[in-house]
């Protein structure tokens, strides 16, 4: 009797088990908080009502360079930020790594690169980037007016490094804020990220 | 005319042999070739070769969660053809939480060339390859090369090429193929359960599963595939990617089923899963420490000795007292045939929760469940319940109140106290607590036993039980132990009071293992149950006494029974609130150790530093045992601070489906369980599970050297 309560007890509690929770498509996107480029603490909450776009990028990546030094990146924020659209760029590196930036250093690579985004987020614990599973840089995310995700994938079609393959390509993200600027669901909701994997682990410095 | 043609080509391959790799930064590459020539109209293999500096990776057609596949683009003399790239299975590369599939050291990728039937022999033609390809270690780096190989068109079959011919040929074979394998895909809940079925899989041993998907979106890349074979084949339990996600599921899925070295290409479509390709479980670990290749018969004399070895462990402390109790209520005057009879109650009590225990955590698996054994103390409505079972059985020597004095029975005393059904329980009771701990000889016993089907894992569970329950019920069969205890008198009362005091201690034991499990506020709701408890089985005292007056106070049973029940209802529901994901072990102030996850000792392996693991959990006794009187100690922090061990510490106190996934590597399926990591690399050493200073001190010296 007494054996039986205590299995009953262990069966609902493994049934009841919880797994592990991903970022999920019309769900209402992972709240998180993080310090911007300028010491000011950001979370998804300061935007309610507002379409919110994360970009994970890393300067060491020929991924990003290849949308930055061509000027499509900033070419895409621009009108985003025309459209009233929050633009948040997230740099998840550890401290100490080969990637990792001083908000000094990001306000210098804001400058220099011409970035429009609202802010840059220091992610230098990976919360967000956990928070968002975000696997590449880059990796682009898009939360509409309502706090629901409603975009997640690559930046367009062409998961390859090459400069060239710019030419002609689809860009989803811009597709996607386009859809929702018309108060239409967004028509590919879900593609695939490409780029250099997201730095979460401390790692050796370069070379090293 | 022949002859001719033969030294033209030797001349041509001279030459090609003088096309020197290009270093192109992090790898060298270049073409070579299977063959020293091709004849018209047939097809030869001519392979992309990467030597990659230690350390960085190229990648396979799929790169999984970041990067980009190799690509060769041909200039080809007219009329020449190029096929695609012959890709060799990958290796999955973890970059902290992601994974890529990709290749490192040195690769070979070949690829179809095939001679117009025009060609002429003894012409020497050029093909030229632009190779880009992305390497990374810690970044990414793109390089190209323009490569390039001369090779003479021969009139009959070519030679083959002697530094290049044997590699090519193996990659070439060993590449994975279709094999008539049968593949089904269906989505279930929150993951995909992708069935193969076929003649290659057919009853094999299978180990190291994995399946690699030609398309990146459909599967989740990093996360654990969970196995399950079956008589024809196996079923793997994938989680789905970002192609599930969208509207339209996808309908096929194709890829690369890895397992022992070998590979099989798979093309699996949306359906129903075929017949046999599940039922058996998980396949059994590899390399497991000492878990592998264990028979049934071994596994099971192993068990049998471990569930000996069990009565010694210290997990055994908190029943100890129960035990001894109900030995010495069966001495003296009583009836040596009464005493096997309640030794025989202890055992079958002991046996019948073994099986449950067992039976319920094979079902539990089977349906998915990531846990292990012990998994019972994992869960706080079961500890709590524990705790106040502990409690009554403390109040309960403590003369607080009878078991087994029922009200009809009045005042029979102590014959009927602790009767068979009180030693039932007592061996119930001492499985659920105490064999949650894994002692030599069980826990490569236990984790084996989890890998197969259901009849042998009970046997071997079997075999653990009986092995637990044989020294307490050969006891009671032993006639000169039973002679020496004295007879029945005063002294029993007091032996029985004193012993209600261990049994206090194993309830706050249970209490403390709450608190981690639960946190603060669950240490509230046990003591308020304690307490309603306590009062319960005083009334119930009360009415047992007024009972044995020859009163029938029901009021009073009844209102005793109400505040029991109530008690355990206050532990049991509403359910606990989860506890900070940080481990729960109570945190060390000096922060000598670090929580464990498996992107944090891959990190630290990467780094070359030697790490210590200590699978461990607040429930298991022998575990904190080990901890204060071994590892805890200044020696060995000394020792671990003195060759740079980083100490993790895994705890599994509450259910971890991460950690129980890490236990079922090693072929264990519970704690406690040691592994160290020597600086350089290599499987870990696995310490025993009861440990001496002298053990530990010797395992870190030889992990710093290497």
């Amino acid at each position: 009797m007494l054996t039986r309560r205590i299995l009953l007890a262990a069966a609902g509690l493994a049934a009841a088990f919880p797994a592990l929770a991903a970022p999920e498509l019309n769900a209402p996107a992972p709240a998180f908080r993080a310090t911007d480029e300028t010491g000011k603490t950001r979370s998804l909450e300061d935007f309610k009502g507002k379409i919110v776009v994360l970009e994970w990028t890393s300067d060491a990546c020929p991924y990003s360079h290849k949308h930055y030094d061509s000027g499509n990146m900033q070419r895409l924020q621009a009108k985003a930020r025309r459209d009233g659209v929050v633009w948040l760029t997230v740099m998840t590196a550890p401290p100490r790594s080969a990637e990792f930036m001083t908000p000094a250093e990001v306000v210098r690579w804001k400058r220099k690169v011409k970035s429009h985004a609202t802010a840059v987020l220091i992610d230098d614990d990976a919360k967000v980037a956990r928070a968002y599973e975000a696997k590449t840089t880059p990796h682009m995310f898009i939360v509409d007016r309502a706090g629901r995700l409603v975009y997640m994938g690559g930046i367009d079609d062409r998961p390859y490094v090459d400069p060239a393959s710019l030419k002609g390509a689809t860009n989803y993200v811009a597709l996607a804020l386009a859809d929702l600027k018309a108060h239409r669901p967004v028509a590919q909701p879900v593609t695939r990220p490409y780029g250099c994997s997201v730095k979460y682990a401390p790692t050796a410095p370069f070379g090293g | 005319m022949r002859w001719l043609a033969a030294i033209l080509a030797f001349l041509a391959v001279s030459t090609a042999a003088a096309a020197a790799p290009i270093n192109t930064g992090h790898l060298s590459a270049e073409l070579v070739s299977q063959t020293q020539g091709i004849a018209p109209g047939q097809t030869a293999y001519i392979a992309l070769h990467q030597k990659i500096q230690p350390g960085w990776h190229t990648y396979w057609r799929n790169a999984g969660d970041s990067g980009e596949p190799t690509r060769l683009k041909w200039t080809l003399p007219s009329g020449w053809k190029a096929g695609d790239i012959v890709w060799p299975t990958p290796r999955r590369l973890p970059v902290g939480p992601l994974v890529n599939y990709g290749y490192e050291d040195d690769v070979v990728l070949p690829v179809a060339i095939t001679a117009p039937a025009d060609a002429k022999p003894g012409q020497a033609i050029t093909l030229k390859a632009a190779a880009s390809f992305l390497v990374c270690k810690d970044i990414c780096v793109p390089e190209d090369a323009t490569l390039q190989i001369a090779l003479p068109v021969v009139a009959g079959p070519a030679a083959t090429d002697p530094q290049w011919g044997q590699k090519i040929a193996a990659t070439l074979a060993a590449t994975p193929k279709p094999a008539g394998l049968t593949a089904v895909f269906q989505k279930k809940g929150a993951m995909v359960a992708l069935a193969i079925v076929g003649a290659p899989l057919k009853g094999a041993e299978v180990h190291d599963v994995y399946f690699y998907p030609f398309d990146s979106t459909v599967i989740d890349h990093a996360k654990p595939q969970r196995v399950e074979r079956g008589p024809d084949g196996l079923t793997l339990t994938l989680t789905p990617g970002y192609a599930f996600q969208g509207a339209a599921a996808p309908a096929a899925m194709g890829g690369v089923l890895a397992l022992d070295g070998k590979a099989y290409e798979v093309a699996a479509t949306s359906g129903p899963p075929p017949a046999g390709a599940a039922g058996l479980g998980p396949p059994a670990p590899k390399g497991a420490a000492g878990g592998a290749g264990l028979g049934l018969i071994t596994a099971a004399v192993f068990a049998f000795v471990g569930g000996l070895i069990l009565n010694l462990m210290p997990c055994v402390f908190p029943i100890l007292a129960m035990k001894a109790a109900s030995l010495a209520a069966h001495g003296g005057g009583a009836q040596a045939g009464e005493a096997r009879r309640h030794g025989l109650a202890f055992g079958a009590g002991a046996l019948i929760t073994f099986l449950a225990l067992a039976g319920l955590l094979i079902g539990l698996k089977a349906a998915g469940a990531a846990i292990g054994w012990g998994f019972q103390l994992q869960s706080p409505p079961v500890v709590a319940v524990l705790a106040l079972l502990m409690l009554a059985v403390a109040l309960d020597l403590s003369g607080v109140f009878e078991v087994g004095t029922s009200l009809q029975g009045l005042g029979s005393g102590a014959a009927s106290r602790g009767g068979l059904v009180g030693d039932l329980f007592t061996g119930a009771l001492a499985v659920v607590v105490a064999a949650p701990c894994t002692a030599p000889f069980m826990g490569a016993s236990v984790g084996w036993a989890l890998t197969q089907p259901a009849a042998a894992a009970l046997t071997v569970f079997l075999a653990l039980g009986i092995g637990f329950a044989m020294p307490f019920v050969a006891a009671t069969f032993w006639p000169g132990l039973l002679a020496r205890l004295p007879k029945p008198g005063p002294w029993m009362d007091a032996f029985r009071k004193a012993l209600a005091f261990p049994m206090y201690g194993a309830a706050a034991w249970l209490a403390w293992v709450l608190t981690i499990q639960a946190g603060e506020t669950a240490l509230a709701r046990i003591f308020i149950a304690a307490i309603v408890l306590a009062l319960a089985a005083w009334l119930a005292g009360a009415a047992q006494r007024s009972a044995a007056r020859g009163q029938r106070p029901v009021a009073l049973v009844s209102f005793a029974a109400l505040l029991g029940a109530a008690a355990l209802a206050g532990v049991i529901w509403p359910a606990y609130a989860e506890t900070s994901g940080d481990s729960a072990g109570a945190k060390s102030a000096d922060a000598a150790w670090e929580a464990y996850s498996p992107e944090r000792l891959a990190d630290l392996r990467a780094q070359g530093r030697p790490v210590f693991v200590n699978y461990t959990a607040a429930w298991c006794v022998s575990c904190q045992v080990n901890d204060r009187v071994v590892i805890s100690t200044r020696s060995v922090a000394e020792a671990m601070k003195a060759d740079k061990v980083v100490y993790l510490k895994a705890d599994w106190t509450k259910r971890d489906p991460v950690i129980a996934a890490e236990l079922a590597r090693y072929g264990r399926a519970g704690v406690p369980l040691y592994l160290v990591y020597g600086a350089n690399g290599g499987e870990p050493q696995v310490l025993p599970a009861i440990l001496t200073r002298g053990v530990v001190l010797r395992a870190l010296e030889a992990a710093a050297k290497g």
